[in-house]
């Protein structure tokens, strides 16, 4: 019963440093959004100047900034302070000869900051999504930028455990805090890339045609578009550069060939099963390498002992 | 005989060092080659490419097909980006790995304790732990922002898209201001690695300060050297002009007072020229600077960020001392 409670409370006295300075950084983060809703946007909105609409837009696109790429943060702790730092300097094992199997220790290491993770999440998201959809009208963005995107669903949860998981594969692979730090990040940072340079693939995309130019909602995050030569889908035609009356654009496109138009593109309505999808490939490779890590661990422990048992 | 002795155990130290941090001078220097691969192959055939197909598409008529490589230049356009921000990140990297590795991990560990009673006094020790980094990060960053305003040159008038010298990313990454800040990071890592007892705490420490004192240099250098004013009249109706790293902009009245003005840039709204109606404004100023205050510029801030290293150095150098010393002291 008293290492139930004892444990956690162990976690959290080693690492409380780090829990004060998340803590912090999250509710800086709620704090700075409500305050950019309710004072700042009124204020922007009434000056009345060209560029007043900025002091609101950009300090909310870094709070999103800085959340989205929050884990970064968390993988490089995670490899080092949290994991790596006990494996190298042996503490760990001392911890195991304690009566604490390696398992419960590396289980009670990780359950925390998940948990954390997850309350930071439920608190974040809500007033993210309320805040970025208050004041509209201030702002330049649209919701499939990088950030936005992941801050108003789980994803930039699953980014943070994601990180957790992977900075403890890493340090339980590596056995070092330095290295195990910068595996961890570029193998966030590597996946992140390529997560946000195919999310438009996780989900199919709406096509439409049409035999006049195609004007698509602000809202909409076109993928691709092109005009239609005698009925077959072209890319490499260039009918912007057709220009003049309207006959003589007629005449210009006639001369292309162009029949008609095409786009495809993700409609607003695409966000959450797009932000849902990036979230299960998160958590299946969060899943993944919390195995591993687990098995890695157990498998050296485990060989270890029976070594010293013979 | 202390010349005999020194020169040889001096060797013997920079030996140690490299040793000890083989897997980081490794690191170091396949990330200068590649960087430096990168950034002549920018400055050569990319760039190129994308100059031709600019020149093509500034052939073209105005009306009618136009044929040009897009990708070439938006290959460039991509990659100077990537390229920029890489060298962009040097500074980081060095005070990341001064912080937890070089000396924050022998702190937390004891074993610059150790090294301490081997006969290497601490101050020889953290000398030695400086000096060969300090060289290498001076050669590599040095040659990294070379190749870089050499790729930035190769590109500026040939390509429309290029970034122009005001561009902040490009302005600190090919001049010698990111040297110094890579140098700031080195010692910056060494200070808190030497009073923080977590390497984890030192690598964060190490970056929050370079992180700071880039911020802080960033504020002052419009202010390093004495900017030129240039004044449109009010009938161009386009805003003030002057290409470069604009300081104030504004309005002159009727009476000559100059009004300055951030949010209003232009006349372009019909707010905005009430707002210059009512003030009687005739004419736009702006105090800036142009690309002849480069060099200018890059050097005062480069030697204010190498005095704020020598500071902290000295810094670093006294706490070790008084921390290792009083001990002892104290057992007396």
């Amino acid at each position: 019963m008293s290492a139930v409670t004892g444990l956690p409370r162990t976690v959290l006295r080693l690492h409380r440093t780090a829990l004060i300075v998340w803590a912090a950084f999250v509710l800086a983060a709620v704090a700075g959004l409500v305050w950019l809703n309710e004072i700042t946007a009124d204020s922007a909105r009434a000056s009345g100047s060209d560029w007043a609409w900025l002091d609101y837009s950009e300090p909310m696109g870094w709070v999103s900034t800085a959340m989205y790429y929050s884990f970064w943060a968390v993988a490089a702790w995670a490899g080092s302070a949290l994991i790596g730092r006990e494996l190298e300097s042996g503490t760990a094992r001392l911890a195991w000869t304690q009566g604490l199997s390696p398992t419960r220790w590396l289980a009670a290491k990780l359950a925390l900051p998940a948990l954390v993770l997850v309350l930071a999440g439920a608190v974040f998201v809500p007033v993210y999504r309320w805040a970025w959809s208050a004041n509209r009208d201030l702002m330049g963005d649209n919701w499939d930028f990088g950030d936005v995107f992941a801050a108003r669903g789980p994803a930039v949860v699953a980014y943070g455990l994601c990180a957790l998981a992977v900075g403890a594969l890493a340090a339980i692979v590596l056995r070092r805090s330095l290295p195990a730090l910068g595996v961890a990040v570029a193998v966030m940072i590597s996946l992140n890339v390529y997560l946000e340079q195919h999310r438009e693939e996780f989900w199919p995309t709406v096509t439409r045609t049409s035999a006049t130019e195609i004007e698509l909602p602000n809202s909409a995050s076109q993928i691709e578009n092109g005009v239609l030569v005698h009925g077959q889908r072209n890319t490499s035609v260039d009918y912007w550069s057709c220009d003049g009356t309207a006959a003589e654009m007629k005449r210009c496109t006639d001369d292309l060939g162009i029949t008609g138009y095409w786009s495809t593109f993700h409609p607003q309505s695409h966000f959450w099963p797009m932000n849902l999808v990036e979230t299960g490939i998160l958590l299946t490779i969060t899943a993944l390498a919390t195995a591993a890590a687990f098995w890695t661990l157990r498998h050296r422990t485990g060989a270890a002992r029976k070594e010293s048992a013979v | 005989m202390s010349a005999a002795l020194t020169a040889p155990t001096r060797v013997h130290l920079t030996r140690w060092v490299v040793r000890l941090h083989r897997p980081a001078l490794y690191l170091w220097t396949a990330l200068i080659l590649a960087l430096a691969a990168a950034l002549l192959w920018l400055a050569g055939p990319l760039a190129d490419a994308a100059a031709e197909a600019w020149q093509r598409y500034n052939a073209c008529a105005d009306m009618g097909p136009c044929a040009y490589d897009q990708d070439a230049i938006l290959r460039y356009k991509d990659y100077y980006e990537y390229a920029t921000y890489a060298v962009l990140a040097v500074p980081f990297l060095v005070a990341a790995w001064s912080g937890a590795s070089l000396i924050g991990r022998e702190v937390e560990n004891g074993t610059a304790r150790l090294a301490w009673t081997q006969g290497l006094s601490p101050v020889r020790w953290l000398a030695t732990k400086l000096a060969l980094p300090a060289l290498l990060v001076t050669v590599g960053t040095g040659a990294l922002v070379a190749l870089h305003r050499h790729a930035w040159v190769a590109g500026d008038g040939r390509i429309d898209t290029a970034k122009s010298w005001s561009d902040f990313a490009t302005f600190y990454a090919s001049g010698p201001v990111v040297v110094a800040l890579a140098l700031t990071g080195l010692v910056a890592g060494a200070l808190i690695g030497l009073r923080r007892a977590s390497s984890f705490g030192a690598l964060g420490g190490g970056l929050c300060v370079t992180a700071f004192l880039w911020f802080g240099i960033h504020l002052l250098i419009p202010h390093l050297w004495s900017t030129v004013t240039k004044v449109t009249p009010m009938a161009h109706n386009v805003g003030p002009s002057g290409n470069g790293i604009s300081v104030t902009q504004g309005v002159i009245t009727a009476t000559g007072a100059r009004i300055a003005d951030a949010h209003c840039t232009a006349d372009t709204t019909a707010q905005c020229q009430a707002y210059y109606a009512d003030l009687d404004a005739v004419s736009w100023f702006n105090d800036y600077h142009p690309a002849a205050h480069y060099w200018p510029l890059q050097w005062i801030a480069t030697g204010i960020l190498l005095a704020v290293t020598a500071l902290l150095t000295v810094v670093t150098f006294r706490g070790l001392r008084r921390r290792t010393t009083t001990p002892e002291g104290a057992a007396v």
